[in-house]
């Protein structure tokens, strides 16, 4: 069970860092270029992939660490990504048998459909925080570019993480979760 | 009998659950107004922050060599003209001065209460925040510079918000354009109150303006000094768009901010001056209390 635990510090570990890196490129570099409307959510990126991808009963811990990671470049907080990334996961389990990251294509789709869903689940809570429905129109059109750029890097990415967590590229989504 | 037979699957359900309602009362309990970094927090932001300072600074000088050095051709025609609007200016300061004196001297004979006098401390933009749904800009100053949070932040230009998160060496700005900003304005040519909030990322919303007040386009709005955050007189914006519904009391004013948030920059912080006095104040009054209900206690 320990020797379990410690077997993922070290890609989490290395995730945490590509992590912490991808958002100092994002919250520096691109809003001074004149990019001030969007943001690339590299945090997505990375909790799909640890829930497409990752069997392990603490997959949840590992997206609140990166979610808590993600709230020093943002006063979003942790909270509302770990809802929605571990509610993913849950959903994930019960489709395992229907999803295959086979190929490029496919991931791109699968994890366009993800990000449909990451929206839903934030989009609500938003709503019962704001009361605001305008607020939530004005966020889908944000969040339409913002998860095409994520969904088109997603193959590329997924595989670098492959890597560091030494999964098979071509698996069953949520196997034996 | 068991819910969940497998130990791996008992042992991930239970800690979905028990992360998934930690979540739920951190969001509960998050603040729109102010978030307090725990020391925690404020040691891995000022770790992350200044790798956010040194790359907005490369691109800051690169920005600057093309711009001072290779974009250069037109500078000495440029500057005769600077000379002479240099010249207007300095004329019109002069003006403006000699009417700050009167105003004074106005204000001292109908004995107005004295304004709080503000520490002015210069900040650079070091990053914008992760997420596109808030509006929020980091700056390079912190608690050791004597930053306080909610202090308000402003630019030549006009206001720009006010200081939402804080650490030793970098604070976050929650700006006029985020939904969470609200701040009482004044339509500064016919004195109509409302409420400025932030609507998308280069537009705010004044709300509550009754609808019979005549505001016209181009009409500039400051900040009304209500809400014991901004000071008054702080350009917010101007009028671009009146929304008049057939039915209600009121009308949407759409507010172009005075700044420009995308070549934002440097901005200025307004810290208190008497703040740390009120501050002492107030824990004085607090002691006050609880010494008057431990008498009383012992007294029983």
């Amino acid at each position: 069970m320990r020797g379990d635990w410690i077997k993922y510090l070290r890609p989490l570990g290395i995730t945490l860092l590509i992590l912490v890196v991808l958002e100092i490129f994002s919250t520096a570099l691109l809003p001074m270029l004149g990019l001030t409307k969007y943001r690339i959510p590299f945090n997505v990126l990375l909790v799909l992939y640890l829930g497409f991808k990752i069997e392990s009963p603490y997959t949840s811990l590992f997206i609140l660490i990166l979610q808590y990671t993600h709230s020093f470049f943002t006063i979003e907080g942790w909270e509302m990504g770990t809802i929605a990334g571990v509610m993913i996961c849950i959903v994930i389990s019960y489709l395992k048998d229907l999803l295959h990251l086979s190929s490029s294509v496919i991931t791109i789709i699968i994890t366009q459909m993800f990000q449909f869903l990451w929206f839903f689940i934030v989009a609500i809570l938003f709503y019962i925080r704001e009361e605001s429905f305008a607020y939530i129109v004005e966020k889908f059109w944000r969040f339409v570019p913002e998860s095409i750029v994520i969904s088109l890097l997603a193959p590329l990415f997924f595989s670098v993480l492959d890597a560091i967590w030494r999964t098979e590229s071509d698996r069953a989504l949520g196997d034996s979760v | 009998m068991r819910l969940i037979e497998d130990k791996e699957r008992r042992q991930k359900a239970v800690l979905n659950i028990l992360v998934l309602l930690i979540a739920f009362v951190g969001v509960a309990k998050r603040s729109k107004t102010l978030d307090e970094t725990s020391a925690f927090e404020n040691i891995l932001i000022d770790s992350f922050a200044p790798l956010q300072t040194s790359l907005t600074s490369i691109r800051t000088e690169v920005a600057s060599f093309f711009d001072h050095y290779v974009v250069n051709i037109n500078a000495s025609k440029k500057n005769v003209s600077y000379q002479k609007r240099i010249d207007e200016l300095e004329g019109e300061i002069a003006q403006f001065q000699e009417l700050r004196r009167e105003n004074k001297r106005l204000k001292d004979l109908l004995q107005f209460g004295t304004g709080v006098d503000y520490k002015k401390i210069l900040a650079q933009v070091v990053a914008w925040d992760a997420s596109s749904d808030f509006r929020v800009i980091r700056i390079n100053k912190g608690l050791a510079d004597g930053v306080t949070l909610q202090s308000p932040v402003i630019t030549a230009n006009g206001l720009v918000g006010y200081i939402y998160r804080l650490t030793d060496s970098f604070a976050d700005i929650l700006t006029v354009l985020d939904n969470n900003n609200r701040v009482d304005g004044l339509i500064q040519r016919v004195r109509a109150h409302g409420i400025v909030e932030g609507y998308n990322s280069e537009k705010s919303i004044m709300k509550y303006v009754s609808r019979a007040e005549p505001i016209i386009l181009g009409d500039v709005v400051i900040t009304s000094g209500l809400g014991n955050i901004y000071p008054k007189g702080i350009r917010v914006g101007k009028v671009s768009r009146i929304e008049r519904e057939s039915y209600g009391i009121t009308q949407n004013v759409e507010i172009t901010p005075a700044v420009d948030f995308g070549r934002l920059e440097e901005v200025v912080i307004l810290v208190a001056e008497g703040d740390e006095q009120k501050k002492r104040e107030w824990e004085a009054l607090d002691q006050m209390d609880e010494d008057s209900e431990k008498q009383a206690r012992s007294k029983r």
